[in-house]
């Protein structure tokens, strides 16, 4: 039974025939993307042809889980119940290694230490399972 | 080539509440109301009805028709969010002249408050449900932060450089009622302002509210010289660039050269640019995709320029969603709302003296990391 005072739930994804391999190799604290078979095209989110030239045929992969981070933000106010004891929520854009753009969590205790360009990587386990969706930590 | 004999021929809006305290008709009701008699044409004269709003659904056209008393021919909701209002007066001028309908009105806004509003953006469309929530990514202050960042380390562009829009705009609202905020803004309260989402602090966020804009498009020759308003030219781009998260670019260089060629037109000859403000980088990366600046030039663009109505360079008049509010789909409205007003020289005591063209942009439907819609006309007064 919960509490009045309990923290809420993360809002999760949806689970869809299209995106449960990525889901499913988070669960292990994998990143999990689509290459797609004819233009090698690497991309996020999971679809279920390639956004380039629409070949259907898409392979999964598990990515080495670097990225280097884009832009980011520490988002301070407007978080939803589930974040606001967590603020700042560090929310970047990051480049993966193998090309896709992706917008995720950088988890941080010093959030003063996020840089944009500097190197992610994904959490480890059993600290990624607490999270919905791949999220990454500084390198 | 858009008609020249179809035009802009009136225009309302409704009060703007911070908390709704009536349902979203009867907020487009009151608009509807307002642009009717500003035409002096009657609601049984109307048989199309374009609405764009984002709080709208599952209601549409139809229903909005059937809540309003109207018959029509032709009937329009638009996808495009906040630069869907846009959009839609582009299509009505299309439609009349198709032979569709006679007199089309544009209706646009939304009954909000800051708490319903924090939950749609959670749910706004699949990639945001399944991709962005689960970060919890501070809705759209959170993407806006990133793509403010990241101009501001590829160009250099300053705080206080994109900080003058919202403090300007805020000048431009002292002559508003319809404003909600409008106590007069320093560059200094606006640099200790609270940090929401940095670099973004609270005056660079717009306040969701409830509220509503209208236009009618008709024949010109319906009212008289000083109230006609011709749209010269008008486009609209989505999705591009393909592929990014997190652009510098929204669209409108695509279509920008067409858009002036058009209109036989430049930038310069802009009397006032009424552009979509969810957030001042927005605002600056129009201003740079429109042609105003070479694109990573807007820091000093903006140092350089007063954009205020008596300034340099008047840019949103009436204060706009910075200011106004932003009521939903009524963001892409109360620009074009703003710009009739002024061609047709009936702002009163924030009139831009002598304006006789000037240039609409709208944004919106915030997708996976940002905003996919782009549109934009430019207006003349026919007198």
């Amino acid at each position: 039974m919960t509490t009045p005072h309990a923290k809420p739930a993360y809002p999760q994804p949806r689970e869809t025939p299209t995106n449960s391999p990525m889901l499913a190799a988070w669960r292990e604290g994998a990143l999990a993307l689509q290459k797609c078979d004819a233009c090698g095209h690497v991309f996020f989110y999971p679809r279920s042809v390639c956004p380039k030239c629409w070949n259907p045929r898409l392979l999964w992969f598990r990515s080495d889980g670097r990225a280097r981070i884009v832009s980011f933000s520490r988002i301070y106010r407007g978080l939803p119940n589930a974040f606001a004891d967590e603020a700042p929520v560090v929310l970047a854009e990051l480049t993966i290694t193998e090309g896709a753009l992706m917008l995720a969590r950088v988890i941080c205790d010093d959030a003063g230490a996020i840089q944009s360009d500097i190197p992610v990587r994904l959490l480890s386990m059993p600290e990624a399972t607490r999270y919905p969706l791949p999220t990454f930590t500084l390198d | 080539m858009l008609s020249r004999d179809i035009g802009l021929i009136g225009y309302g809006n409704s009060i703007y509440e911070k908390r709704a305290t009536r349902t979203e008709y009867s907020y487009l009701a009151e608009a509807a109301r307002g642009a009717l008699a500003s035409a002096g044409v009657d609601k049984s004269e109307i048989d199309g009805l374009a609405i764009s709003s984002t709080t709208l659904p599952p209601d549409n056209a139809a229903t909005a028709a059937e809540y309003l008393g109207l018959a029509l021919s032709w009937a329009n909701v638009s996808t495009a969010g906040g630069a869907g209002a846009v959009i839609s007066s582009i299509n009505a001028v299309e439609a009349i002249e198709a032979g569709k309908a006679n007199y089309v009105l544009c209706l646009a806004g939304g009954a909000q408050d800051m708490a319903s509003f924090q939950n749609r953006i959670t749910k706004f469309n699949a990639a945001v449900v399944d991709y962005l929530t689960p970060h919890g990514f501070g809705g759209m202050n959170g993407l806006f932060a990133i793509i403010t960042r990241k101009h501001m380390e590829r160009y250099g562009t300053g705080r206080e450089q994109l900080g003058r829009i919202a403090v300007h705009q805020r000048a431009n609202a002292r002559y508003n009622e319809q404003a909600l905020l409008r106590d007069p803004m320093t560059m200094e309260d606006y640099l200790a302002a609270p940090v929401i989402a940095d670099p973004l602090v609270l005056f660079d966020c717009v306040l969701p509210c409830s509220g509503a804009e209208a236009v009618l498009i008709g024949p010109l020759d319906r009212v008289a010289k000083k109230k006609r308003v011709r749209v010269l030219a008008g486009a609209e781009r989505h999705n591009h660039p393909i592929g990014e998260v997190a652009p510098l670019s929204g669209g409108w260089e695509v279509f920008r050269d067409g858009l002036y060629n058009a209109a036989a037109l430049a930038p310069r000859d802009m009397d006032f640019v009424q552009a979509y403000d969810d957030y001042p980088i927005m605002v600056a990366i129009q201003l740079e995709d429109l042609g105003f600046c070479e694109k990573g030039e807007i820091g000093s663009f903006l140092a350089a320029n007063t954009m205020t109505l008596d300034g340099s360079f008047p840019l949103n008049t009436g204060g706009a969603q910075l200011s106004c509010g932003q009521s939903g789909g009524g963001g892409g409205l109360i620009t074009l709302v703003e710009a009739v007003r002024q061609l047709r020289n009936e702002a009163g005591p924030r009139q831009v003296k002598n304006a006789t063209r000037g240039l609409v942009s709208g944004y919106g439907m915030v997708g996976y990391g940002h905003g996919l819609s782009a549109s934009a006309m430019i207006l003349e007064t026919v007198s």
